[in-house]
């Protein structure tokens, strides 16, 4: 009898404690809605901010709130670490099931996915044209941002590729830094072939399933897995096709070591395992964390397809920011905002000196840390090549699916390694699985 | 629901037996009781499974949905991604489980000995990995298991291999991985249940069965295992679910790339609920292709525990 009347109490506590946890809840937000009405005129609230990686995203919004902090005491900011995977997970959650608390103000989104949310979730995002002036942003994040005539986000940092080598691995093997300024893939094929040969050491690390390269010589040429009104062009894709076709070649050659994942990918050239590495400008970070390779390190222009109408410059990844509509402080967040990241000439020279982040804010390149030398890179001027090069990316309309056509295609690369399926065959059959999956 | 009351009001019986508004307000008290668990079962377990069920008559692209019927369902035959994943499953699930279940039933027969010494070192040392976490090692697995890990390492310096086995490069040998490390984490956890089922086993039983004459082995096929039936039949049941709902491995060994646009090589790796995740977070949000994906993992493992409890036999 003792033990039922123990289980029953502890019941009545549970429920209790339960209860009082949702009341606790109620209140909590009660007290966040009674800041709100109160807060635009007098600038007084709380922005919080979700965005993933500490060391370059995070730390970015830290110096952005001290530098609005200053001008404004009495705006709080909440910035919130997420793992990237994390903050789009929360993000789906809860736009789809519709609740408004607990929104941030600001998110981080990546460009690639940046279409899917604002199709996805109409009504979600803030409209920020006109509060924003987006002229002064590089045009191609400008256009990724933009649905309906209507501008959504704040362009953030860009994803210029470049063609980072190692100087010493390439003289060794006889070329000068002339001899890699804009060339096609097939010369990088030859040249890497030669660094194999004279140092033995491999050209490039390469992840057998990593579509990253591919969207670097996609865009490179104007092209995507999709045409401006978002239609499929994957098996009648000639960028596409030749890009398949490079991807086998490099393999073929014999001039990658094969990493996977990230982790490898990043450690084949900090050991010194690679003689060069051909990506977005957001790995700066990456090499100079290897101190000893200082000076022993140059930038190129990322190398072209064979094809009409490809340029040497590209990009890769990139994100930007975006309001949300239904944020408790939404006028005070774009304020913030349009005061730094669309207006603070100063605080993307530092972001640049500190973090190595290149902003798509056109007046700031013009700044003098974007014309520092770097000792890192054999005192090149890396920032501004890389800010000439912004200028020269094509615009391609990423769609709603980079990421179902990115998956669709690398899986069929193991047949074309193989050489089980031509390429033709290949990209017809992942065109085939990507129409079936998107529902076209 | 009323038999909590009469215990706890003994003294009243005579009040108690007479009054029979008051037995119903009692049973109004054990329905008030009982509420709450059921309240919170009806809304945190059945609601979502009807509202998951209608939700996989969806399409949706993110708060965009229109009725589709059972439209997703028929487009799932047509899925390669789904059936790759389906496959993938699958073979995880024939070759993986068996395996280990046959480890896990070797070593609790082995383990289970008396004359052998340090018998708890050695079922603590095997049951070990079942409480590490299931991302941390993963990522270890994966460390171990790179080109350049620690594994080729050590097969290349013992002379058993000449070149490194691109254990997570090449879709046979990224599937291996997987299953060597499932089978490293999950072998103890089951080993424990035998473990347990084999306290039951009276000694008396392989006594005689020596006097006869029986060989070890014989003992182990025709006492250990049919004593060990009920269990065996609920480890499997249970490493099937695990199994067809595989996701921390899969996700964990084949996250990362610069992007990681497959799930290991060419896929080989995808499972059913990475695919999930997948439809959900990383592609164009389509919850509901997501649901009837989910429900087919329900279904599936539906099927598989009615056919293991038929073949099992098990007939009381």
């Amino acid at each position: 009898m003792k033990k039922r009347m123990l289980s029953i109490l502890l019941v009545m506590v549970l429920a209790v404690s339960l209860l009082a946890g949702c009341g606790k809840k109620e209140t909590s937000s009660n007290q966040e809605q009674q800041q709100q009405p109160q807060a635009p005129a007098e600038k007084t609230g709380k922005i919080t901010i979700w965005a993933w990686d500490p060391n370059f995203n995070i730390a970015i919004m830290n110096e952005a709130k001290e530098r609005y902090q200053k001008e404004n005491p009495k705006v709080e900011f909440e910035i919130v670490e997420m793992a990237k995977a994390d903050v789009e997970q929360k993000l789906h959650t809860m736009l789809q099931s519709g609740v408004k608390d607990g929104l941030p103000d600001i998110v981080l989104i990546e460009d690639y996915n940046a279409q899917k949310y604002l199709q996805s979730y109409p009504g979600a995002f803030a409209d920020l044209t006109g509060k924003i002036d987006h002229s002064k942003f590089a045009n191609y994040k400008v256009s990724l941002m933009t649905l309906d005539g209507k501008v959504y986000g704040v362009p953030f940092d860009s994803g210029v590729s470049g063609f980072f080598y190692r100087t010493d691995y390439l003289a060794q093997a006889g070329y000068k830094p002339e001899d890699l300024n804009n060339i096609t893939w097939d010369k990088f094929i030859e040249i890497g072939k030669k660094v194999k040969a004279k140092t033995g050491k491999a050209m490039l690390g390469f992840g057998l399933d990593d579509g990253g390269l591919m969207r670097i010589m996609l865009q490179s040429a104007g092209q995507w897995y999709f045409d401006k009104d978002g239609n499929v062009t994957v098996a009648n894709n000639e960028a596409l096709k030749e890009a398949v076709a490079t991807y086998k070649k490099i393999v073929d050659a014999g001039i990658i070591k094969k990493t996977s994942g990230w982790n490898e990918w990043v450690a084949a050239f900090n050991k010194g395992d690679t003689a060069s590495v051909v990506t977005g400008v957001w790995i700066v970070g990456s090499v100079k964390a290897e101190a000893s390779q200082s000076g022993k390190w140059a930038v190129a222009p990322t190398p072209k397809l064979n094809v009409s109408g490809s340029v040497n410059a590209s990009n890769l990844g990139g994100s930007s920011w975006y309001v949300l509509e239904n944020g408790k402080s939404k006028d005070i967040a774009i304020d913030f905002l349009n005061k730094i990241y669309a207006g603070d000439n100063d605080f993307y020279q530092k972001i640049l000196v500190d973090r190595g982040a290149v902003g798509t804010y056109m007046p700031a390149q013009g700044g003098e840390a974007y014309s520092k030398e770097d000792a890192f890179f054999g005192n090149q001027k890396v920032y501004t090549d890389f800010s000439g090069w912004i200028g020269n990316i094509p615009a391609v309309n990423y769609g709603l699916y980079t990421y179902e056509a990115d998956a669709a295609i690398m899986a069929v690369m193991p047949d074309v390694y193989s050489g089980k399926l031509t390429v033709d065959a290949a990209l017809k059959k992942a065109e085939d699985q990507l129409k079936n999956q998107i529902g076209k | 629901m009323a038999e909590i009351t009469p215990n706890s009001l003994k003294k009243n019986t005579k009040f108690f037996k007479r009054n029979k508004s008051f037995e119903r307000s009692l049973n109004i008290y054990g329905w008030i009781f009982v509420s709450i668990a059921v309240i919170l079962l009806a809304i945190f377990l059945f609601y979502p499974i009807v509202n998951s069920l209608i939700l996989s008559t969806m399409s949706s692209k993110g708060i965009v949905q229109k009725f589709v019927g059972l439209n997703n369902y028929k487009k799932l035959f047509h899925d390669e991604v789904f059936l790759t994943g389906l496959k993938n499953t699958f073979i995880f699930f024939i070759i993986q489980v068996p395996i280990m279940l046959l480890l896990a039933l070797i070593l609790a027969a082995i383990l289970n000995d008396k004359t052998i010494k340090f018998r708890g070192v050695f079922r603590t040392g095997i049951f070990l990995p079942a409480v590490t976490s299931l991302v941390a090692y993963t990522i270890l697995f994966k460390m171990m298991f790179s080109l350049d890990g620690f594994i080729n390492k050590g097969l290349l310096s013992m002379h058993i291999i000449k070149n490194p086995i691109p254990w997570l490069m090449d879709p046979f040998w990224a599937r291996v991985t997987v299953m060597i490390a499932m089978t490293w984490r999950w072998t103890g956890y089951n080993m424990v249940f035998y473990l347990s089922g084999l306290q039951n086993v009276p000694d008396e039983l392989y006594e005689a069965a020596d006097i006869d004459g029986a060989s070890k082995m014989q003992q182990f096929f025709h006492i250990t295992i049919p004593m060990l039936k009920p269990i065996i039949v609920f480890t499997s049941v249970m490493s099937t679910i695990g199994t067809l709902q595989l996701f921390d491995e899969p996700m964990n060994f084949s996250q990362g790339g610069v992007t990681g646009a497959t799930i290991g090589p060419g896929n080989s790796l995808l499972t059913m609920s990475v695919y999930i995740y997948n439809l959900c977070f990383k592609y164009m949000p389509n919850f509901g292709y997501a649901a009837a994906v989910s429900y087919v993992i329900v279904f599936l493992v539906a099927i598989l525990s009615i056919i293991q409890f038929k073949v099992a036999g098990d007939k009381k």
